[in-house]
């Protein structure tokens, strides 16, 4: 009976199918653009921002769209150097002088446009530095601006930058935290209500490209901006489409659905990758390390020591039971190096012979029996006074990497008779509790901008108590060596104190380096000239370019 | 079934929603981790906190919530940015199209193979249809999205891995490719929702049907001579419709907010998906509106089942009448 009724529906579902397919097949509209300046780039972005306006959001996608549509006043160049002026590259400044030891003059160029058409002046770069520097806009880079006293307008092209103090990375700390934003656009929205200002979801900026539409939680779609003052920019179209997850990103790269995917992070994501025909991998330096914080501080209550980590030769012989260079092959093969200290690859003072805490079980256990930590009960886990040599790791239930490392510390501590348990729970919780205070040790990230100043100053010095020094590392003679590092002023000077600093650091043992990850992107083979900048990706995306013999389909579209 | 059942199943109803939110709201407010990424400076934290209203006690941030609620205002998300009320509105249609065709696909697929089966009762079709239909229902639904993701998007690419539309051509629906565009993009999705729910529709139909299929009513009309055709559907069907309304109530609401997995998976712009995020994030005011919604739809979803087996079965309608009827 119901074969019976199937064969009746037939004729008019085969008369749908077809009508379908030919809507689908013959009304896709085909594009004419066929010229240099063709083609479509759709990034396949993990996340999508909560705005794209600048100070308001330090969100990696926001960062790259914001790379587009805002411009600095310069950027560092190829060489990532942050001190001094000379490697840096001009953007909405033509140029810049010194006025004295604390104040810099930088002199806009006249070319430069809101994609309102209203000129881009000095008044623009003094509104941005007070807006940045507001607490009721809450902005995430507004501590990276404390050495900054002002920034005035001396003319409508001429803004002028005065220092509280003279160091080294002034120049930078000028240029690379803020992207200047349109004073007569912002100035009437209150700074306590610009995180849900409508200016963050529809920008209008003075970047190569401007802003076309917002699909939330699809896409966003900037169009090149042909009249761009310092050139028009080699792709017309860019396309972030929002993906939740990794691998749906990796596989829309992978069926040609999108053509670029910044990061590959696994190995086997590398592979499948690298077997497609029509993409290309790159390799650039990664911005991010992670390692295992020990917290030297009780978690119930941080006036005290912790009963296990405060000990510096306990958390030396923990150090030594991790075999880091092993783990780094087994989970990310050559995707990742073993850091010599807390950084990423993209610092310049990396430098693989700074001294380390070797991979030593039976060093780490005559330490351990040294200090009175043996196995009285023969249970397979070291005791002293009765208790255990237990503590718990915390780790992000989203990070699968993270997971697996947690399970493999868990088996090297095993090998010398420590109990690790796994507290595998949500990222805000994580988030929660290592700003508390409340956790033995957690295996935690960080990104690292090109400067070595703040990063490791926020993270393992005493300005970063209540702040990202969540496991209260500290020791004067680590900030006595960073301090002389910080206002050194040529890289020749800075690298023997940053490694003398590194290496106390890595003495203290107040965590376990464990990776910093090399970035792997593939990228749409037709895409011509392509060139990664490690701090950003995103930032040299103008001059990328699709040649016209290599346009597909997705590029000649006119809208 | 008359007025008066009505008004005291929406009272009923509006209580159990509030309750649902108030629960919702203090839940979300005392579980661990704030809405605060990681590596965010904490005073630029408090600042947030203070700006969204969080450094006040949780019973004064419930009574603000609720005045707010009561003009209809449902607050601002953190995470995104925007009024609640747009971002859910953003998702309402999306989370129609994927929950309207899984649904079709379920009922229709299921009802066919759960009568195709009964009327065929322990022959070859019934048992391969029994055993596949089994089968289907076993696979983990997230396994099974995620392989189709991979054969007929990443392998054979004839549908699109994730998203709801083509990013090139159709981020607005603008013509009838970009409709047909929007269908195709469903398909993968609604067909890993629709096809495991169709094997356990089945499965209850084919159960539904044999037992009304030994009722005297049915064996009269065989006795009577009323045709083969005319027996399933007039009396056998409709008896046993019942389970399937049942069923279709406790479904629609599933797979408008239940569907998390699958829109995390295909990157379907959906509530599911919208919802997940939300809790990760500690979006408080967003937790709260979905869980407003989720809690919504799934008394209407029991009271559309409830009146539709009352048309459907009369004898229902007398007894949820005489219910009213206060006993001496």
């Amino acid at each position: 009976m119901l074969s019976a009724m199937l064969r009746r529906s037939a004729p008019p579902l085969t008369v749908f199918i077809v009508l379908v397919t030919a809507v689908l097949a013959g009304c896709e509209r085909r594009g004419g653009c066929t010229g240099a300046n063709c083609g479509t780039l759709i990034n396949a972005a993990i996340g999508e921002p909560a705005t794209l306006l600048p100070p308001s959001s330090e969100d990696i996608v926001a960062s790259d769209v914001g790379e587009q549509l805002f411009l600095k006043l310069a950027d560092v160049g190829m060489s990532e150097n942050t001190l001094g002026d000379e490697d840096f590259q001009a953007l909405l400044a033509q140029k810049w002088e010194w006025d004295g030891p604390l104040t810099l003059v930088f002199h806009l160029d006249p070319r430069a446009r809101w994609q309102d058409g209203h000129p881009v002046t000095a008044a623009d770069v003094e509104f941005t530095f007070n807006a940045y520097t507001d607490s009721a806009v809450a902005s995430p880079y507004r501590p990276k601006l404390r050495r900054i006293a002002s920034v005035t307008q001396r003319d409508s092209l001429t803004a002028v930058f005065r220092f509280r103090e003279r160091y080294p990375e002034m120049f930078y700390d000028a240029v690379y935290h803020m992207r200047i934003l349109p004073a007569h656009l912002l100035r009437p929205v209150p700074r306590d209500q610009w995180r849900t200002a409508p200016f963050g979801r529809q920008p209008v900026g003075d970047g190569p490209y401007r802003f076309v539409r917002w699909q939330p939680a699809q896409s966003i779609e900037l169009v090149a901006d042909s009249t761009f003052f310092l050139g028009r920019p080699g792709i017309r179209r860019l396309i972030w489409r929002f993906t939740p997850n990794l691998q749906v990103a990796v596989q829309q790269v992978i069926a040609d659905q999108a053509d670029v995917r910044e990061q590959l992070v696994t190995p086997e994501n590398v592979n499948r990758a690298r077997e497609a025909k029509h993409l290309a991998v790159y390799t650039y330096g990664g911005s991010v390390y992670t390692f295992l914080s020990f917290n030297q501080r009780s978690p119930d209550d941080s006036t005290k020591p912790h009963p296990i980590f405060a000990d510096r030769e306990v958390r030396r012989a923990l150090a030594m039971a991790v075999d880091r260079a092993s783990l780094v092959k087994s989970a990310l093969g050559e995707l990742a190096k073993v850091p010599p200290g807390p950084m990423s690859a993209l610092l310049w003072i990396w430098d693989p012979d700074i001294r380390q805490l070797p991979y030593d079980t039976a060093q780490a256990a005559r330490i351990l029996n040294a200090h009175g930590w043996r196995d009285h009960d023969g249970d397979g886990v070291r005791d002293k006074n009765g208790q255990p040599l237990a503590f718990h790791i915390l780790v992000p239930t989203t990070s699968v990497l993270r997971k697996q490392y947690a399970l493999l510390l868990q088996e090297q501590f095993r090998a010398i008779g420590v109990h690790a348990e796994i507290d595998a729970v949500e990222g805000a919780i994580v988030s929660q509790r290592t700003k508390s205070g409340t956790f033995d040790t957690a295996i935690l990230s960080r990104s690292n901008d090109p400067s070595p100043s703040s990063g490791i100053a926020q993270s393992w010095t005493r300005a970063g108590f209540g702040g990202s020094n969540f496991g209260r590392y500290y020791n004067p003679e680590f900030e006595r060596l960073v301090d002389r590092a910080v206002t050194a002023t040529t890289r020749e000077r800075a690298r023997p104190l940053w490694r003398a600093a590194i290496e106390t650091l890595n003495a203290d043992a107040p965590g376990v380096f464990l990776y910093a990850l090399d970035n792997l992107a593939a990228v749409h083979k037709r895409v011509d000239n392509v060139q990664f900048r490690p701090d950003s990706w995103a930032a040299l995306l103008r001059t990328w370019r699709i040649p016209p013999d290599r346009l597909i389909d997705r590029d000649r579209v006119e809208r | 079934m008359g007025a008066a059942w009505l008004l005291r199943r929406l009272v009923a109803s509006i209580a159990i929603i509030f309750a649902v939110v108030t629960f919702v709201f203090i839940l979300i407010h005392v579980a661990p981790g704030r809405p605060c990424p990681e590596n965010l400076d904490p005073a630029v934290c408090n600042e947030l906190n203070r700006q969204f209203g969080l450094d006040r006690s949780i019973p004064e941030q419930y009574w603000r919530y609720l005045v707010a609620l009561a003009h209809g205002n449902l607050g601002y998300s953190f995470a995104d940015g925007r009024p609640v009320r747009a971002v859910i509105a953003g998702t309402i249609p999306f989370t129609f199209q994927l929950a309207g065709a899984a649904l079709l696909l379920d009922f229709l697929l299921g009802l066919g193979l759960g009568i195709s089966q009964a009327v065929r009762v322990n022959r070859l079709p019934d048992v391969v249809l029994g055993n596949v239909t089994l089968f289907i229902y076993s696979l983990p639904t997230f396994w099974l999205a995620l392989l189709l993701l991979l054969v007929f998007g990443e392998k054979l690419r004839w549908f699109p891995v994730g998203g709801a539309s083509d990013p090139v051509l159709c981020s607005v629906v603008n013509s009838l490719y970009c409709v047909g565009d929007r269908l195709w993009h469903t398909v993968l999705p609604a067909f890993t929702l629709g096809l495991v729910g169709a094997a356990g529709t089945a499965r209850f139909q084919r159960a539904a049907m044999l037992e009304v299929a030994t009722q005297d009513y049915v064996r009269t009309a065989r006795a009577k001579g009323v045709p083969e055709r005319r027996v399933v559907l007039r009396h056998q069907l409709r008896n046993a419709l019942l389970s399937f309304i049942t069923r279709f109530g406790l479904a629609f609401p599933f797979l408008l907010t239940g569907a998390v997995l699958i829109e995390w998976i295909f990157a379907w712009p959906g509530m599911g998906r919208l919802a997940f995020n939300a809790i990760l994030s500690r979006d408080y005011p967003l937790v709260t509106a979905t869980a407003l919604i989720a809690s919504t739809v799934v008394v209407a979803g029991n009271l559309l089942a409830d009146i539709l087996l009352g048309i459907a079965d009369p004898r229902l309608r007398v007894r949820a009448d005489t219910d009213l009827v206060p006993t001496a």
